[in-house]
């Protein structure tokens, strides 16, 4: 997942993106309105966390512009003021979440994830399908009940087809969502974790859950749970 | 100009300057022309008189016969008073004895005609007549009479001296009279500058003198401007004050924990105190924001609120499809800062959706002097101790997190308008928090 964060204070700034990229995120970053806004429209974001108080452009003008230009990712608003009236504010503009500072990270990961999995359509923080079930808050990927260890680059390609699931996701949506910019992207690298997730999800190759659609790209075809 | 006795009194004597000259003027001229009118009567009469006096002298010529004149004036030289009679030819056929050389020689009057002079000195009356002697021909001839005006002008001055000293003595009078009324009329307010003044000073708590009822509305904004005022920096104070003593026992903490050699669980305790003085501040700072006066604000319609905050709420609570029912008429109005109303529906709303399962219910209705609002969720209600949580001394840094919190800003915000709030259960078995505000 791509996130955009966006906020004035550097010690803030850095502090998010650490704890981002902890989490497996690709993290990008802004230091004000104007370039918030520049990136969350030439850039594959996933999700945005966006400070509301910040230079050139305030946080609600930004989500105004985003939303009038027709980007559908979650926001999250950030804001050192409380108030009602401001919360409201963001949220009408079109912010999806808010979170108000100082905060405790952990929350403010949940509810990033939260919103994540909110645009891809699943309401709980487990994503199941059939005999699968993908724990995104421990990170954790049960098949029939039982743990299967996952190394990360891995969990992220399976994290983006379920979140997305039933939708065609082509290799370079992959490594644009997954990678960052300094990351090598070569497409035979997703081939190899696609192969790699197959056998650990299903060793046999009776439920094949991961279907290739050649010159299009990858689709979860299980149904949700 | 700034002072508006000064305004009124020059509005007072500019209005009654130009009514007076107008009145002057008009009284003036009528006066004038009617006696311009009578002694154009009057010398019309002396000459119908004359008339009667005419006679055809020996030459076949008309004369006048000077023993039964009709003014004795006509008689003595320089009485003022001159009569005169002139051929077509303009000689002069029989003069008066006060005739004196200064009356020119009029142009010949047509028969009939009657022609009215004013000049500077005299006024001049001139008639044509046409008169046949038995058996010769026709002759047309003038008739004149001369007054002198210094009479009639002294008159008129005379008038005018006494028109316009009245007058002047009326309007003088009516100035005194309206700055009387004025200084009258604006009494209460300089009573009511000098009560604000002493409550400026601390001499008094409120303005309550008797004022009329004009000023009414006047005097009850200011005296609840000064009670919000007044609210406002006590809360301000105790604010201040219970944010520096409530800090200091979690920088005790950081100051012992940093006294201490490196220590295993010494992060954990810094976060944990850290999180309590976030909460110390979040706390302080929303009551300090809380505005809590009903003073100058415009009645605020709470449907709209209501329906903005469930719009929020329910994109925040999006996972569990929490559900808003809003039962409250349209035209429901308070007379609050919008800026309370969101903190107090907001906090209500946002503690329902948090400790209900998906259901939240905000019911408000007016009653006699009051609004009654109930928020329902349909969790498990509150706990025994809740109403504890919300009694006065209960110190913020002493509140719980999550309800505590949320509830006792609240509160705050509820004690600031003078309303009250209870907690109970509700149909759905989950918690009801009900408050009442005076409307």
């Amino acid at each position: 997942m791509r996130i955009l964060i966006v906020e004035d204070d550097r010690l803030l700034r850095e502090q998010l993106a650490e704890a981002f990229l902890a989490e497996g995120y690709v993290v990008e970053t802004a230091a004000d309105g104007e370039n918030g806004l520049y990136m969350a429209q030439e850039y594959p974001i996933d999700l945005a966390v966006v400070d509301l108080g910040l230079p050139k452009l305030t946080g609600v003008e930004l989500i105004k512009k985003l939303r009038k230009s027709g980007k559908k990712l979650p926001i999250l608003i950030l804001t050192a003021r409380d108030a009602w009236q401001s919360k409201v504010e963001g949220l009408e503009a079109g912010a999806d979440d808010y979170q108000t500072k100082p905060f405790n990270t952990p929350e403010l990961l949940a509810r990033c994830r939260a919103l994540v999995r909110r645009s891809g359509g699943w309401a709980s923080a487990t994503l199941s399908s059939a005999q699968y079930a993908l724990d995104t808050g421990a990170k954790v990927l049960q098949v029939d009940g039982n743990t299967v260890e996952l190394t990360s680059y891995e969990y992220r390609v399976l994290e983006y087809l379920l979140t997305h699931a039933g939708k065609v996701i082509s290799k370079s949506t992959l490594s644009e969502h997954l990678y960052s910019d300094e990351d090598e992207r070569d497409s035979n690298v997703i081939e190899v974790f696609i192969r790699r997730l197959r056998i650990k999800l299903d060793p046999e190759g009776t439920v094949n859950p991961i279907t290739t659609l050649r010159g299009e790209g990858y689709r979860w075809d299980l149904p949700r749970a | 100009m700034r002072s508006l006795r000064t305004r009124l009194l020059l509005a007072a004597s500019l209005t009654l300057a130009v009514f007076m000259v107008m009145v002057g003027a008009a009284l003036d001229r009528a006066f004038e022309s009617s006696a311009q009118q009578s002694q154009y009567e009057r010398m019309q009469a002396l000459v119908y008189a004359l008339l009667g006096n005419l006679e055809p002298n020996p030459y076949g010529d008309l004369t006048l016969s000077a023993s039964k004149l009709p003014d004795a004036r006509l008689e003595h030289p320089q009485s003022g008073l001159e009569a005169a009679l002139f051929s077509d030819t303009t000689a002069l056929l029989w003069g008066s004895p006060s005739l004196s050389d200064k009356v020119p020689t009029p142009a010949s009057e047509p028969p009939g005609e009657w022609r009215f002079v004013e000049g500077k000195m005299s006024f001049t009356l001139l008639f044509g007549l046409r008169y046949a002697n038995e058996g010769s021909v026709p002759h047309n001839y003038t008739l004149l009479v001369a007054e002198d005006a210094a009479a009639y002008r002294q008159q008129i001055s005379r008038y005018r001296r006494t028109l316009w000293g009245a007058l002047a003595a009326g309007a003088t009078v009516l100035l005194l009279f309206q700055g009387a009324v004025l200084r009258w009329s604006l009494r209460p307010l300089r009573g009511l500058v000098r009560e604000l003044r002493a409550v400026e000073k601390g001499e008094r708590e409120t303005i309550d003198g008797s004022y009329p009822d004009e000023l009414l509305p006047l005097m009850q904004g200011l005296n609840a401007m000064i009670s919000a005022e007044r609210t406002r920096q006590s809360r301000y104070r105790n604010a201040l004050g219970d944010l520096a003593h409530s800090l200091k026992t979690p920088l005790a903490v950081l100051q012992g924990i940093s006294e201490r050699p490196a220590h295993a669980d010494a992060s954990a305790n810094i976060a944990e105190q850290v999180s309590r003085m976030g909460h110390i501040v979040a706390h302080q700072l929303k009551r300090a924001a809380t505005f809590g006066g009903r003073t100058m604000a415009e009645p605020m319609a709470l449907r709209p609120l209501v329906e903005k905050l469930s719009a929020a709420l329910t994109k925040v609570y999006a996972s569990r499809e929490t559900r808003f029912e809003i039962i409250m008429p349209a035209d429901l109005r308070l007379r609050a800062d919008a800026g309370d109303l969101y903190e107090l529906f907001g906090n209500l709303m946002d503690n329902a959706a948090k400790y209900g399962k998906r259901r939240v219910r905000v019911a408000a209705v007016r009653l006699v002097a009051s609004v009654s609002v109930n928020v329902d969720d349909d969790g498990a209600g509150f706990p025994d101790d809740a109403e504890n949580l919300l009694e006065r001394g209960v110190r913020a840094d002493t509140r719980q997190e999550g309800q505590g919190l949320g509830l006792a800003a609240v509160k705050d915000i509820v004690e600031a308008y003078g309303g009250t709030l209870a907690l109970s259960t509700n149909d759905w078995g989950g918690g009801r928090v009900s408050i009442t505000l005076n409307a």
